[in-house]
């Protein structure tokens, strides 16, 4: 026990200490920050390109006027009277002047089954919808205006319904669902990332240690499994400690994320009082920090650290039988489709959280890791059911470490050719 | 007495068995040498000594007591393959291999310092591995073995790569050590070496020990049946003798010759057909057969009756 805990803490300061780990440690929240951003910044000047100019042939002698008077709304579309015949604004929306044309029938505002065609010469898939939704407003208006509709009525037609969602669970209220399952996302995804990376980091060190044949002076002062348990553990350590720094950088965020909208807001744009705190400045704007239950944020580290150590141990006992990081791709399929099969359905387990199928995958060792976190925050999971993943979890990494250690003291002596798969699965049987 | 013990030791992978029914033993302040051609199971053994592998049957024993992480404390093992971690500093490599082996960092900086001083490398102590010569690391490596101040003391062809300065270095650092009552063990299958350094030998061939003892006793056993002749001017009498059976050429240079009297022959016959046909003669001498012929002669013996065994098995 002692010499796995030497090994584990030179693993451990051998890492951190790098210049490596320092920068990928604080560089890794700012490209994710720009990662989350880029897709909505990127949208945002699409946007603003898609400014449409659109020709209206108005016969109805209404609705054109309706289209304008919305027009200042945010919808980007700006109308202009046209005149037939169609064949010259065809011509003008080909030549540029406008970004297309419609022709509005009389018989729009009669004919219930009435259809019409938008001109242009893109075919982008915003643009009809927004125009469809502009028409039916006006439409609706005018037919409702004809019919001598008292205003109180049209008020009430116009009045939209917001739903949020909230997830129910015997702890009360867990926080906004939307929320809560995008953390989910967030959660499998970080597990995915963090056991694979993480994993990758164990084989380097083994196939590390054998092609530079240390690893030879190391087992005549130590066991062979405790290399690879001090190995495995001082990488997770240094994992936990990167998660840890990055849980604390994204607590930071959240806590200031008012303070840090204040810098670019003024309080009064978003119609709240200039004195108002950080926290009803985020909920003017329409950003609600989610609050997540402690006890996940437990299940959470357990599930990864479960996860990490079956699926690390894996990663050794290959790094084990090859030489160079390039042999390792035949004998990495083992390790990596179990990793990558729940990841296919993350989506599934969201939609049906409390289906057989969600449930069994939520159970089994190689993917529970990943599975159960989203489920806990998709649906309320009995605590039985999570006791159990984790149980079984346990389970599952006594026992890969065992085979992993069977194979890595076989493994870590074998040079030249790089040995199937086969080969490898004999090793664990040896004596 | 002896120290270290293995008896029967019986190691397979697979389908072939690398050390098969192997006993030797090992006494303190006496050097042992383990010999052998490649893959003879030599390599194999010393793992099973250092408590890296386990024996399918048969026992390791130190001290009486079986082999375990107990006795790797006490063991210093330099292994054919050398390695350090590359990316560490000199002087905390030393640390981490020395707490590895079950010193205090305190003790494992003490240590380290003594053997860099000795080594003359106490400059190198804050230089990172991988910046330094192959030598200057074939030294760190060997202070790595040293640090702990093993009573066993186990190399693996420790001179392979070393320049001829750093080996003799080892060699009197080897033969200082044994004067401190250690047991070690040394294998080779460089027979010159083995025969400079060591006390008792134990020739192993296809897992099998062919020969041991004591070396002394090993080359007497084998008699004085070597001629070595030192001369001036024509070679061709070596030629004659060679074609009429007297004798088989071990080693031939323009001026000396060292024969190998084949059956009976009379060295005389030797020292006659030399007198006839050099210029001048400036040694004549019969001697101890070199390891060298003992273990060809050896080998390739046990090889001719493993042939003959697998004959009789066959029919």
């Amino acid at each position: 026990m002692y010499k796995i805990w030497l090994i584990l803490r030179s693993e451990f300061w051998r890492r951190v200490r790098s210049t490596t780990f320092i920068v990928a440690t604080l560089l890794a929240p700012l490209l994710l920050i720009v990662l989350m951003f880029a897709p909505a910044l990127l949208g945002e000047l699409g946007e603003e390109s898609s400014e449409h100019t659109i020709a209206v042939v108005d016969d109805t002698g209404t609705l054109l006027d309706r289209l304008q008077d919305a027009s200042e709304e945010a919808s980007r579309l700006s109308f202009v009277a046209a005149h037939p015949p169609a064949d010259s604004l065809r011509a003008a929306v080909l030549a540029g002047a406008y970004d297309g044309f419609v022709v509005l029938p009389a018989s729009l505002l009669t004919d219930d089954n009435e259809t019409i065609t938008y001109y242009s010469t893109e075919s982008s898939l915003g643009g009809p919808a927004r125009l469809e939704n502009r028409l039916e407003d006006a439409v609706r208006d005018a037919v409702l205006a004809a019919r001598d509709v008292p205003e109180k009525i049209q008020a009430l037609m116009e009045r939209d319904v917001d739903v949020s969602s909230q997830v129910l669970s015997e702890e009360g209220e867990a926080g906004s669902g939307i929320i809560l399952t995008f953390i989910g996302f967030g959660m499998a995804f970080i597990i995915y990332f963090a056991v694979f990376i993480y994993g990758q980091f164990v084989m380097q060190g083994v196939i590390q240690e054998k092609s530079n044949r240390v690893v030879e002076v190391v087992v005549s002062s130590v066991r062979p499994f405790e290399l690879l348990m001090g190995k495995v553990l001082g990488v997770g350590a240094m994992g936990l400690v990167q998660m840890i720094v990055w849980v604390a950088l994204a607590g930071a965020g959240m806590t200031f994320a008012g303070t840090l909208l204040a810098l670019f807001v003024t309080p009064a744009d978003l119609g709240v009082p200039t004195d108002a705190s950080a926290q009803e400045v985020m909920a003017a704007a329409g950003i609600t920090m989610p609050t997540i239950p402690l006890s996940l944020v437990a299940w959470f580290l357990l599930f990864f650290v479960g996860g990490y150590l079956l699926y690390a141990s894996l990663f050794a006992a290959v790094g084990s039988a090859v030489e160079q990081q390039q042999d390792a791709q035949n004998l990495m399929y083992p390790v990596f489709i179990p990793l990558v099969v729940p990841l296919m359905f993350v989506t599934f387990v969201v939609e049906s959280p409390d289906s057989l199928i969600s449930l069994l995958l939520s159970l089994v060792p190689f993917f529970s890791p990943i599975i159960m976190p989203l489920r806990m925050t998709a649906a309320s999971v009995p605590f039985w059911q999570t006791l159990l993943a984790f149980g079984l979890l346990v389970g599952g990494f006594v026992f890969t470490i065992w085979v992993a250690a069977r194979i890595y003291r076989i493994g870590i002596f074998m040079y030249g050719k790089t040995p199937s798969l086969t080969e490898v699965v004999k090793w664990a049987t040896y004596r | 007495m002896a120290q270290l013990h293995v008896s029967d030791v019986v190691k397979t992978y697979g389908a072939t068995t690398a050390v098969d029914h192997v006993s030797f033993s090992a006494a303190p302040g006496r050097i042992l040498g383990l010999l052998g051609p490649n893959g003879a199971g030599k390599t194999s053994t010393i793992r099973m000594i250092t408590h890296i592998t386990m024996p399918d049957s048969g026992s390791v024993t130190y001290e009486g007591k079986p082999v375990g992480p107990w006795s790797q404390q006490r063991m210093g093992y330099l292994p054919e393959e050398r390695g350090l971690y590359k990316r560490l500093k000199v002087q905390e490599q030393l640390v981490y291999l020395g707490t590895l082996k079950g010193l205090s960092k305190q003790e494992a900086r003490t240590n380290a310092r003594y053997w860099l001083d000795r080594f003359d490398a106490t400059n190198w102590a804050s230089m990172k591995t991988d910046e330094l010569s192959k030598g200057m690391q074939q030294k760190i490596q060997f202070i790595a073995t040293l640090l702990h101040d093993p009573s066993l003391l186990i190399f693996d062809e420790p001179f392979s790569g070393l320049d001829p300065i750093n080996a003799d270095l080892l060699r009197d650092i080897i033969l200082d050590l044994r004067k401190d009552d250690r047991t070690i063990l040394f294998a080779s299958h460089r027979m010159e070496q083995v025969e400079q350094l060591c006390d008792d030998i134990c020739l192993m061939a296809r897992g099998e020990i062919v020969l041991q003892g004591a070396l002394r006793e090993v080359k007497r056993q084998f008699g004085r049946n070597t001629v070595v002749v030192e001369f001036g001017g024509s070679d061709t009498f070596v030629d004659a003798l060679v074609d009429a059976d007297v004798v088989r050429v071990n080693t031939r240079t323009a001026h000396r010759a060292e024969l190998t009297l084949t059956g009976n022959a009379p060295a005389r016959r030797v020292l006659d057909a030399a007198l006839s046909a050099v210029d001048e003669l400036y040694r004549f001498e019969r001697v101890e057969p070199p390891l060298n012929e003992i273990f060809v002669e050896t080998v390739g013996e046990a090889e001719a009756r493993r042939m003959q065994e697998q004959a009789v098995a066959a029919a």
